[in-house]
């Protein structure tokens, strides 16, 4: 039976070759979209790790002339203190850049028992951090005012920077780098995943460093929990005290959840436009197959209406040229996921093998549901083709 | 004879409405994705307001230090334009503004985002905003460091609500600081992202203290206008023989790299200094034109092929006429042109619908995305490229038939 339909297949490679190439193109289009798509829900049901509803960043610059550390510590931490002490502020705390949602990143190199990491996130916060965000410790502490005295250099990381590093084994205690740097970095802490670049995107391996009185050099957000009935006009109230203790500085106020809102768009933008395209390709292909498809059962009459005459039923006559799609269908696929594996076995892109995988097999199983459903209409037409009519025309 | 090939292709294409609708369906959405790609790209890249004068303009808007192991790549300061860009003797005028920040206002209880740029007085000189009141910020006022600023129509609605008359004279506070209006301008979207603010203000009133800070990074944009067209490549010549004799401000670093561009190839600059920005995206948007056509190039020849074997009586009957392969080859490219400038026909009708949702979508505020001759320039050389593109290999399967055999059938 399949023999037969290879033979058949292959008699008419020129024009099947074409439709082989189509399809393939279409398996490789869909698997794009689809790797896309699986990669965005797979990170957007991860959980997002902080709590952003009433969370404010205040943007600032350091404007002071002064270049003494200690007493630009002695400022900066007065003014922490009054933003805590304003009604409504439920803790705030003082960040990098590189707060949630923001457009800056900041990574570098690591290196634990000779194995280099790179790109590892690098944030530079205070103590008051996981309570402003409410981020949650999963073992270890977080950073305390103690620390501050300490000579040996320490560091929090998220878990995916764990699961990296230790496995299933525990950080605490144990030692990293930077690069080739001598000095050695305690880990004390692990927190969990944040996912700082929106809810599409994964939560990359993090470390956070605790904020010395240097920084306050360079520092230049504030991150403010608020209560939920904080409004514009108390909005309005941090930011004159912020305008009138900086004098010359510019000051502005952004809402993590706006910031997120913002930031998802930048990953959802292009998802949608790809599906657009991609959804309009296919219908293209779609329409393209069944014409295809309908015009050579047209041509192929006298030989459909020879096999009714000798005693072929119309379903096998049907299932005949739904077979014959679904054979050249099976061959387009069989080329494409050579292609297709080699993304997760060249590791392009960094994404989990599974998300491939997944869009690998979500692919295989739409491109078949067009194809038979291109196939069944002319399959029927074929199956109510009458011999005497179909012979007698020849 | 072309009449007569466009008679045929009519007859050819009402003979099966199918097969005509699934061709036109393919080519039209085509080239309607094409287009409004197309119209997006030339608004973002060849609109020039507010800067008409682009042709005689240069922009130096990236600076980079590198050194062996380190690099630091940033806006130039506003000393490093004033400073050394300044002293270049080919610019006739020299624009120094800003990139655009933002701030906060409260008014009434509601709270404002305000996106400010700093600018100098060559700024109002260079680029040609539209006033829909007043006028720009003087020479004098930028001198005297006058609390003044020019706002754009959309900050008017914001500040001041739908219905507030004219508003030069009044006072629209920003940083906590009241600056009073002197003009309003027409809205820039934000994909001109050097010329984009809601309220300019003079850079003398600005918090930086451009004395003391002499670093080349910071946060500004410069815009260096020769006298004529023919000036340009000399600014440029000037500019670049400039950029290695400045001091070197680190022993981290041993080289400064900064360009004077033209627009397009500035908007394209990734900050890499080894590849070009310019080779960068034009690859990008040939693969992306490319894979957007591939598929319906494949269906529509699939489509093409098949269609052809209908017709083999009637190449059958011009071959034993003597109608060589050339013209039978040469017809076919004809009648597929023909049916793919149909398709384009319908291609920009879609393409104007789409362009009006996304419009209305306001994706991103102000971008009036609209068909122009450019567009439509580009729309037709798309619609050849995809016409022979699908017509070549059915015509030469055509011409390869076997008189007798497409006799017979």
């Amino acid at each position: 039976m399949f023999k037969h339909l290879f033979k058949l297949i292959w008699n008419k490679k020129k024009q099947n070759s074409l439709l082989i190439a189509e399809i393939l193109l279409s398996f490789m289009v869909m698997f794009a979209v689809f790797t896309f798509g699986v990669n965005s829900y797979r990170n957007y049901v991860t959980p997002m790790g902080i709590d952003y509803e009433h969370v404010w960043v205040i943007n600032y610059n350091n404007s002071l002339k002064t270049t003494s550390s200690d007493s630009l510590a002695l400022f900066y931490e007065s003014l922490l203190r009054n933003i805590k002490s304003m009604p409504k502020v439920i803790d705030a705390g003082y960040s990098s850049n590189n707060v949630p949602f923001s457009s800056s990143h900041s990574s570098s190199g690591i290196k634990y028992d000779g194995e280099e990491f790179d790109r590892v996130n690098q944030f530079t916060v205070d103590d008051n951090y996981t309570n402003t965000l409410g981020a949650k410790m999963i073992e270890g502490r977080w950073y305390n005012k103690e620390d501050k005295a300490g000579k040996q250099r320490l560091t929090v990381i998220n878990n995916s920077l764990k699961e990296k590093l230790f496995g299933n084994t525990t950080a605490l205690g144990k030692y990293l780098t930077y690069g080739d740097d001598k000095a050695k970095i305690k880990i004390i802490g692990v927190v969990n995943d944040i996912k700082f670049d929106g809810d599409y995107q994964v939560a990359g391996p993090s470390m956070y460093g605790r904020a010395d009185t240097s920084a306050y050099h360079w520092l230049s957000r504030i991150l403010v929990k608020v209560s939920p009935d904080a409004d514009a006009a108390f909005e309005g109230r941090l930011y004159k005290m912020m305008a009138n203790t900086l004098k010359n500085s510019n000051i502005e106020i952004e809402h993590l959840d706006n910031k997120l809102t913002a930031y998802n768009k930048f990953t959802l933008v292009p998802l949608i436009i790809l599906s657009i395209v991609a959804a309009f390709l296919i219908i293209n292909v779609a329409l393209g197959i069944f014409g295809v498809l309908w015009y050579n059962i047209n041509k192929r009459r006298g030989e459909i209406g020879l096999r009714r005459a000798i005693g072929a039923s119309g379903s096998s006559v049907s299932s005949q040229l739904v077979t014959e799609a679904l054979i050249l269908t099976t061959l387009s696929i069989i080329a494409g996921t050579f292609f297709a594996v080699q993304f997760p076995l060249l590791n392009v892109f960094d994404l989990p093998a599974g998300v491939y995988l997944t869009a690998i097999g979500l692919a295989i199983g739409f491109i078949y549901l067009v194809v038979i459903a291109c196939s069944l209409y002319p399959g029927n037409q074929a199956a109510a083709i009458y011999p005497a009519v179909a012979l007698h025309e020849e | 004879m072309l009449k007569n090939y466009f008679k045929i292709a009519i007859a050819v294409l009402k003979r099966r409405k199918f097969f005509t609708f699934i061709s036109l369906f393919g080519i039209s959405f085509t080239l309607s994705i094409l287009m409004v790609a197309t119209a997006f790209i030339d608004k973002v890249v060849n609109d020039d307001y507010p800067d008409k004068k682009r042709d005689r303009s240069l922009y130096v808007a990236h600076i980079e230090l590198k050194g062996k192991e380190s690099m630091n790549a940033a806006a130039p300061s506003y000393y490093f334009l004033q400073h050394y860009v300044g002293s270049l003797k080919t610019p006739v005028k020299f624009a120094i503004s800003s990139n655009f920040n933002s701030t906060n206002t409260y008014v009434n209880n509601r709270k404002i985002v305000i996106n400010y740029k700093y600018t100098n007085a060559d700024y109002w000189d260079i680029l040609e905003y539209k006033f829909s009141e007043g006028k720009a910020i003087t020479k004098q006022q930028i001198a005297n460091a006058e609390r003044v600023t020019v706002i754009s129509e959309d900050m008017k609605k914001e500040y001041f609500g739908d219905d507030s008359g004219p508003v030069v004279g009044k006072y629209l506070e920003a940083d906590n600081i009241k600056y009073r209006i002197c003009g309003v301008v027409k809205n820039i979207p934000i994909t001109a992202y050097l010329f984009y603010a809601d309220i300019y203000l003079p850079y003398t009133v600005s918090k930086i203290d451009f004395k003391s800070d002499k670093g080349y990074m910071g946060e500004f944009t410069g815009i260096l206008l020769a006298a004529d067209k023919s000036d340009v490549p000399k600014m440029k010549k000037e500019f670049d023989l400039m950029i290695p004799k400045l001091p070197i401000p680190d022993k981290q670093f041993d080289k400064i790299y900064s360009h004077a561009d033209p627009y397009v190839e500035g908007y394209v600059r990734t900050g890499n200094e080894t590849k070009s920005g310019m080779l960068y995206a034009i690859t990008a948007l040939s693969v992306f034109a490319l894979l957007v056509m591939l598929l319906p190039t494949l269906n529509l020849v699939n489509i093409n092929v098949t269609r052809i074997m209908e017709r083999s009586s009637e190449i059958g009957v011009r071959k034993a006429f003597g109608a060589s392969s050339q013209t039978l080859v040469y017809q076919f490219i004809v009648e597929n042109l023909i049916l793919t400038f149909l398709g384009g026909l319908i291609g920009i009708v879609l393409s104007v619908v789409a362009l009006y949702f996304i419009n209305n979508a306001r994706l991103i505020a102000n971008l009036e995305l609209s068909l122009n001759f450019t567009v439509l320039f580009y729309a037709l050389g798309i619609c050849i490229v995809f016409g022979l593109l699908s017509g070549v290999y059915p015509a030469w399967r055509m011409s390869k038939l076997n008189v007798v055999t497409a006799l017979k059938a």
